[in-house]
């Protein structure tokens, strides 16, 4: 079944998978041991916590809906579409859903608030605390995530397709229909369910513009239980409840999802002239118009304080840099982590994959790398700090705890970005490979052209990720652990909004060169491979 | 009349193609690599090329794929694996597949003329590689263009298989007096399917005769070469 020198040369890989197992089971075994079972009982009589539950799910399917609707029509309008400054959205399109969530809340306060620019401009009151506020945020981060999601399942269409489209005279609506809906049908349902956890877990957005108990998440429930109570057992039986109805939503949303079916071919994309209608134009228009309305004005309204004379002297305060300091601290190595983890769960998926023993597994594995999202972040760094309490270590280990949950907070979006393109070489290559006897380095030497921009919008994703984390600096932030968002959330707490403001800017700056120096440096100039 | 006066560049590649093709089956032998399927990618509107390109008095230049009077065979990929056989010849007519019961009938003919009736239903993965070609012909017969391109669409087939479909290309070619140009490395299908053959070495057309000249004795000077015969 497998040799001695297969284990061998997975060894690195199966190390990762299974340390991250093991914090996983760590923490979970903290929590549970603090926790009073005949209690939980009692807490699911509250009707509060009924209405946060509804209340959470009712926001998570809006949001993810409305992100997905208007995503379908803008991802086709980019394949067919070469306008000026396609590329550019592009680029925002990749970073708009890891700017620090507490950044883009401003940017939407500025735009949607009740002396925002709409206001201000047309008159016109949004009620902007309460569901409006989090689906404005929600479709915000996640429409274009979507879009990007659902690019590339595009990539999967081989560009024979696109040639008979292109030679049928297909109208934008038949190419549609009969090519791009085939393929988006298989991105869908994926799609949907990681956006769905992402808005049902949403925190920072909740506890910011949710404006009440009202309008509560149970991850913010979570949070109050941890922060303000100390509660470990509300927080466990909160933390049990999110991931039951998170997996069972899962559970329920792939067992609906069509069957994968792999085609033989796929060549390097080359685009074909599809045939243009008034029609088409129209609904290319409308698409785009909405997804410009929704995702930049939040993000002008964030630069708006550069000409603001307050912004030249928060640049000299020090709090400010050593914060600088603090996130880069964080920021850099949760992102390798993140990525060591993404590759380990990759190579052991791929080499999985079509082996008759064990064909089930890559399936599994990937799910495996996605649970986290079903578990709130704060009740694993909670569990693993009730782990490192244990061995002694106390509070010096929250540096630790930050680097890794924010590492393994950003493994989904890693996987999603390093999955697709490192199934794609085995599937094609695998053969060439075996007949060869290319292995490990010599293969990842063969391969790195080929898969390092994707290489590159994982690290870039899980830096950004890391970088504009508020959920677990919030809870273990303390004197010397400052980090960016925790200074901004900071000052906006008591009140120095311009400041704040400020602080957003050089955030959101350090963002986007880190973002582009991974893309550049690490995905290098994307190489042109002939058809 | 197929009027061919193009130019193409690309890197290293300059390629120019000068040719007049009449109706009938014409074949382009070449070794690899000199130019044989840029020709029918340029014809197909697949890449932009500089020149001129006539089709009965008719400039097709400026055309895009779909406006050109052609249909092409490519080696692989020219069937969608999402749709069945009936719909992938279907979707040559109407890329709605709505279809009168004029079209319908026309489907049926063309399925039955290919041997492809009883698949109908079928999707492309259960079919091998010669029906699954077969249905692309199916698809040309009903779009019923004037001028159809084969890119070695039949490389990959066992050689019994290959020369029946050579022998229907030729068939259809004639029954619908088509413009049919065939890439192929092999002289023996030129010899099959008749017509004309046209020589191509790095980019330009250095020979344009009647497919007999491959089997005389003593071998025309310019396939000489080709051919290895010294």
């Amino acid at each position: 079944m497998l040799s001695f020198r297969t284990v061998k040369r997975l060894l690195p890989a199966l190390l990762g998978v299974v340390f991250f197992l093991l914090m996983g089971a760590a923490s979970l075994a903290a929590l549970l041991r603090y926790s009073e079972l005949h209690s939980w009982l009692g807490y699911l009589q509250q009707p509060y916590l009924w209405r946060v539950v509804r209340f959470s799910l009712w926001q998570a399917l809006l949001s993810s809906s409305i992100s997905l609707l208007i995503a379908i029509p803008v991802a086709s309008c980019l394949i067919h579409r070469q306008f000026y400054g396609r590329s550019a959205l592009l680029q925002l399109f990749s970073v708009s859903m890891v700017v620090p969530t507490i950044v883009a809340i401003l940017g939407l306060v500025v735009v949607y608030g009740r002396t925002g620019w709409l206001n201000q401009l047309f008159g016109v009151q949004v009620p902007l605390y309460g569901l409006v506020g989090i689906l404005l945020a929600h479709v915000f981060f996640n429409m274009p995530l979507a879009v990007r999601l659902l690019l590339q399942g595009y990539d999967l269409i081989p560009s024979g397709q696109w040639r008979q489209a292109s030679q049928l005279g297909f109208s934008r609506w038949a190419a549609f229909r009969w090519i791009e809906w085939h393929y988006m049908k298989k991105v869908l349902p994926g799609a949907f369910v990681l956006i769905f956890m992402l808005c049902f877990s949403s925190f920072a957005v909740v506890l910011s513009l949710g404006g009440g108990p009202k309008y509560s998440t149970l991850e913010v429930a979570i949070y109050q239980a941890l922060r303000f109570d100390f509660d470990l057992n509300k927080a466990s039986f909160l933390a049990l409840l999110q991931v039951s109805i998170c997996t069972l939503f899962a559970v329920i949303v792939y067992r609906i999802a069509p069957v994968n079916r792999q085609d033989v071919s796929l060549l390097a994309v080359k685009s074909y002239i599809i045939k243009d209608s008034f029609w088409a134009k129209s609904a290319d228009f409308l698409a785009l118009f909405c997804a410009f309305v929704l995702v930049i004005p939040p993000f002008l309204a964030i630069f708006d304080p550069i000409f603001s004379p307050v912004f030249l002297n928060t640049l000299q305060s020090v709090a400010l840099w050593s914060a600088v300091l603090v996130s880069l601290k964080i920021a850099v190595p949760a992102a390798l982590v993140s990525l060591l983890l993404g590759v380990s769960f990759g190579v052991l998926a791929r080499f999985c994959m079509a082996r008759q023993y064990f064909a089930f597994l890559p399936s599994k594995i990937e799910h495996l790398g996605n649970m986290i999202l079903m578990v709130p972040g704060l009740v694993i760094a909670t569990g693993l700090f009730l782990t490192l309490r244990d061995f002694g270590w106390g509070l010096r280990s929250s540096y630790w705890i930050v680097v890794w949950v924010n590492a393994v907070m950003a493994l989904p979006f890693v996987l999603r970005a390093l999955m697709p393109v490192m199934y794609q070489q085995e599937r094609r290559f695998r053969n060439i490979y075996l007949s060869l006897g290319i292995q490990s380095w010599a293969r990842w030497r063969l391969e790195w052209p080929l898969i390092r921009s994707s290489v590159a919008q994982a690290f870039g994703y899980a830096l950004l990720l890391s970088l504009g984390d508020m959920g677990v600096i919030a809870l273990f932030g303390s004197q010397g652990l400052v980090s960016l968002p925790l200074y901004l959330f900071q000052l906006i707490g008591s009140y120095q909004l311009e400041e704040g403001a400020c602080v957003a800017v050089v955030l959101i700056s350090l963002c986007l060169i880190l973002f582009y120096c991974s893309s550049r440096f690490i995905g290098g100039v994307m190489v042109r491979v002939k058809n | 009349m197929l009027k061919i006066d193009l130019q193409y560049d690309w890197e290293s590649f300059h390629a120019n193609y000068c040719v007049d093709i009449s109706p009938g089956v014409t074949t382009l032998l070449g070794g690899s690599g000199e130019g044989k399927s840029t020709l029918l990618h340029l014809l197909g509107g697949f890449l932009a090329g500089r020149g001129e390109l006539f089709f009965n008095e008719e400039s097709l230049l400026s055309l895009p794929a779909y406006e050109r009077p052609i249909s092409t065979l490519f080696q692989s990929d020219n069937l969608f694996p999402q749709l069945t056989v009936w719909q992938n010849v279907a979707i040559g007519l109407s890329p709605s597949l709505s279809l009168n019961s004029e079209q319908k009938a026309k489907i049926q003919w063309a399925l039955e003329k290919t041997q492809l009736v009883d698949k109908k239903d079928r999707y492309p993965q259960a079919l091998s590689g010669g029906q699954a070609q077969r249905v692309a012909i199916a698809r040309a017969l009903v779009r019923k263009k004037p001028i159809l391109l084969l890119d070695e669409p039949f490389s990959a087939l066992d050689p019994a298989l290959r020369e029946e479909m050579l022998y229907l290309v030729n068939e259809v070619t004639l029954e619908l007096g088509l413009t049919t140009l065939l890439v192929s490395h092999l002289p023996q299908e030129a010899s099959l399917v008749g017509g004309r053959v046209i020589l191509i070495e790095q980019g330009c057309i250095t020979a344009h005769e009647p497919v007999s000249v491959l089997s005389q004795i003593e071998p025309h000077p310019l396939f000489s070469r080709y051919l290895g015969v010294v």
